[in-house]
C-alpha cells in the first residue's frame, strides 16, 4: 500500500493531505456537542482518530497537513478563532505517527495495528505537549495549569479515541484496499 | 446538517482589508506582548484598545457571537484570570512579591499552605485578562470576517509553497462535499435504527457507537481521493509553478495598518530593551485604592 518514500511532498500528499483535513474539520464539528467533563474550553474529538490514521497510511506531511489546516478549519466552522499553537500542535499529532508510514504493510497484521496505535499516542503526547506548553506563553498560565488543565484532558481523551477508533479504522482500510488493488 | 461557515459579508472596514494584512497586525500584537514580554498596564490598555477598535469595527451580531463569548469568557475570567489571582504564577515574577500587602488568606490550620491573595497578585490577574483579550480579540473576529475562500491564496501570498496552499484551498472545497456524505450516512444508520443524538453510556462507549459513522465516510473519502490523483496528474499538476484565479492587492489602508502594526511591535521591543519600560509593577492608585 505504501510505495513512496516517507517524506514524499507530490500530489498524492496535497490530496490526503486536503482530504484529511476536511474530514478532521469536519468531524470536529460535528462532534462539538460532546465536551470533555472539568475542561471547558477543550473539545472531545474522535476525529483525532481519523487525523492519526492519515497520517499511519500517507505518511507524515500528510498527517501535518491534515493536523493544521484540519484544525483550523474546525476551529473555523466552530467560530472559535485561530490559534496557531493548537493548530501546529494538532498538525505534530498527525506528524508523528506518519513516521512509521513505510513499516506499515499489513494494515490488519495485530502487532502493526499495535504499533500504530502507540505511535499515534506518542504523536499525541508531542503535539498537545507543545500545545500546552506555548500556552504559557500566549495565555501567560503557568506549567501546573498548562499541564493539568490543557494537556492531561487531551492526552486522555485522545489516547482513549485512538485506541478504539484507530484499529476499526485500519482493519476497513486494509479490506477496502485489498477490493481496490492499491 | 451542513458546515455552516461563520463568515458573512459585510461592507466593513475590517472585511475591506486584504486577508494578509489581518494576520500580520494579528502577529505584530501577539510578539509585541509576548517577546519583550510587556506587563505593564500603560502599554496594555492601549493595546487592548487596538484589538477591540478591530473587533468593534467587524461588527459581528451578538446572535452570531454569544456562544463563542460564553466560551472566552470561561477561559479568560475562570481560568486564566482566576489562575493569576491565587497562584500568581505564569508571568513575570513580581507578581509573587513577598512585601506585597495581603487582602485576602486563608490557610489549612497549623500549616502555611492555602490561598493568599495579594495586591500584586490580584494586578497581575487583571493585567492578564486585558493581555490576552489583547491578543485573543482580533482572533475571535477571523471566522466571522475572513472568507474561507481566500485562504489558499493568502497563504500562497504570504509566502507558503503552492503545494501547502493548493492543500488548505483543495480542504476547504471538500468540506461539503464530505459534510454531504456525513449527512447521508447519518440518514442511512437513522434508518437501521442508530440515534446520533441520543448515544448512551460512558465515556468509551460513546466512542465505540460514532465509529458506523465515522469509519463509512472516512473509507468513502480515500476512495475519493484517488480519483482526485489520477484527474490531478492527468492535468499535470506539480510539474510548473501554478498560477492563482484569486488576485490579493494591498490598498492604501492595508499599509496603514501593517505599519501601525509593525511600530507597535518595534516600539515595545525598543522600550523594553532599550529603556527597561514595560515590565511589571503595581501603581500606586491601584494599592491606595484597594487599602483606601
Amino acid at each position: 500500500m505504501n510505495n513512496n518514500s516517507t517524506w514524499e511532498f507530490g500530489t498524492r500528499q496535497v490530496v490526503y493531505g486536503a482530504i484529511g483535513a476536511a474530514l478532521y474539520g469536519a468531524l470536529s464539528w460535528f462532534t462539538n456537542f460532546l465536551a470533555i467533563p472539568a475542561a471547558g474550553n477543550i473539545s472531545f474529538r474522535p476525529a483525532v482518530a481519523v487525523l492519526i490514521f492519515f497520517g499511519v497510511a500517507y505518511g507524515p506531511i500528510v498527517g501535518l497537513l491534515a493536523g493544521f489546516i484540519g484544525n483550523t478549519i474546525g476551529d473555523q466552522a466552530s467560530g472559535y478563532g485561530f490559534y496557531w499553537n493548537w493548530s501546529l500542535g494538532n498538525g505534530l499529532m498527525g506528524m508523528v505517527p506518519g513516521l512509521i508510514m513505510a513499516s506499515i504493510t499489513d494494515f490488519k497484521a495485530q502487532n502493526q495495528i499495535i504499533k500504530a496505535v502507540g505511535w499515534g499516542v506518542l504523536g499525541i503526547i508531542v503535539g498537545m505537549l507543545f500545545a500546552s506548553l506555548t500556552e504559557m506563553f500566549t495565555s501567560g498560565i503557568d506549567m501546573a495549569t498548562a499541564i493539568t488543565g490543557y494537556f492531561v484532558p487531551t492526552l486522555i481523551s485522545n489516547t482513549v479515541n485512538v485506541a478504539i477508533l484507530l484499529p476499526i479504522l485500519m482493519i476497513a482500510f486494509a479490506g477496502m484496499a485489498a477490493r481496490r488493488g492499491r | 446538517m451542513l458546515v455552516t461557515w461563520k463568515y458573512r459579508p459585510r461592507d466593513t472596514f475590517i472585511q475591506r482589508l486584504d486577508p494578509r494584512t489581518r494576520f500580520i497586525v494579528l502577529l505584530c500584537t501577539i510578539f509585541a506582548l509576548t517577546i519583550p514580554e510587556i506587563w505593564d498596564y500603560r502599554f496594555m490598555i492601549p493595546l487592548f484598545l487596538f484589538s477591540l477598535t478591530q473587533f468593534v469595527l467587524a461588527r459581528i451580531e451578538w446572535k452570531e457571537m454569544r456562544r463563542t463569548l460564553f466560551f472566552v469568557f470561561i477561559l479568560v475570567f475562570f481560568i486564566i484570570g482566576l489562575n493569576g489571582l491565587l497562584s500568581g504564577r505564569g508571568g513575570p515574577s513580581a507578581a509573587l512579591d513577598p512585601n506585597s500587602p495581603i487582602i485576602y488568606q486563608a490557610l489549612i490550620p497549623g500549616t502555611v499552605w492555602g490561598i493568599t491573595i495579594t495586591i500584586s497578585k490580584l494586578w497581575f490577574a487583571m493585567t492578564q485578562v486585558l493581555r490576552i483579550l489583547a491578543m485573543a480579540l482580533p482572533a475571535i473576529a477571523i471566522p466571522y470576517t475572513l472568507d474561507p475562500n481566500i485562504y489558499g491564496t493568502a497563504f500562497k501570498r504570504m509566502g507558503a509553497s503552492d503545494k501547502v496552499s493548493f492543500t488548505m484551498d483543495l480542504a476547504l472545497r471538500f468540506l461539503p462535499t464530505f459534510s454531504r456524505d456525513l449527512t447521508i450516512t447519518v440518514d442511512a444508520q437513522r434508518a437501521r435504527g442508530y440515534e446520533v443524538e441520543k448515544l448512551k453510556g460512558g465515556f468509551v462507549e460513546k466512542i465505540r457507537k460514532l465509529a458506523p459513522l465515522i469509519i463509512p465516510v472516512t473509507m468513502q473519502s480515500t476512495v475519493t481521493g484517488e480519483e482526485v490523483i489520477d484527474a490531478m496528474d492527468l492535468r499535470a499538476f506539480d510539474t510548473a509553478p501554478r498560477t492563482w484565479l484569486k488576485e490579493l492587492h494591498y490598498a492604501p489602508r492595508d499599509y496603514f495598518m501593517i505599519g501601525l502594526g509593525v511600530v507597535i511591535f518595534l516600539a515595545c521591543c525598543i522600550l523594553k530593551w532599550g529603556f527597561g519600560i514595560g515590565g511589571f509593577f503595581v501603581p500606586d492608585f491601584f494599592t491606595k485604592f484597594i487599602l483606601g
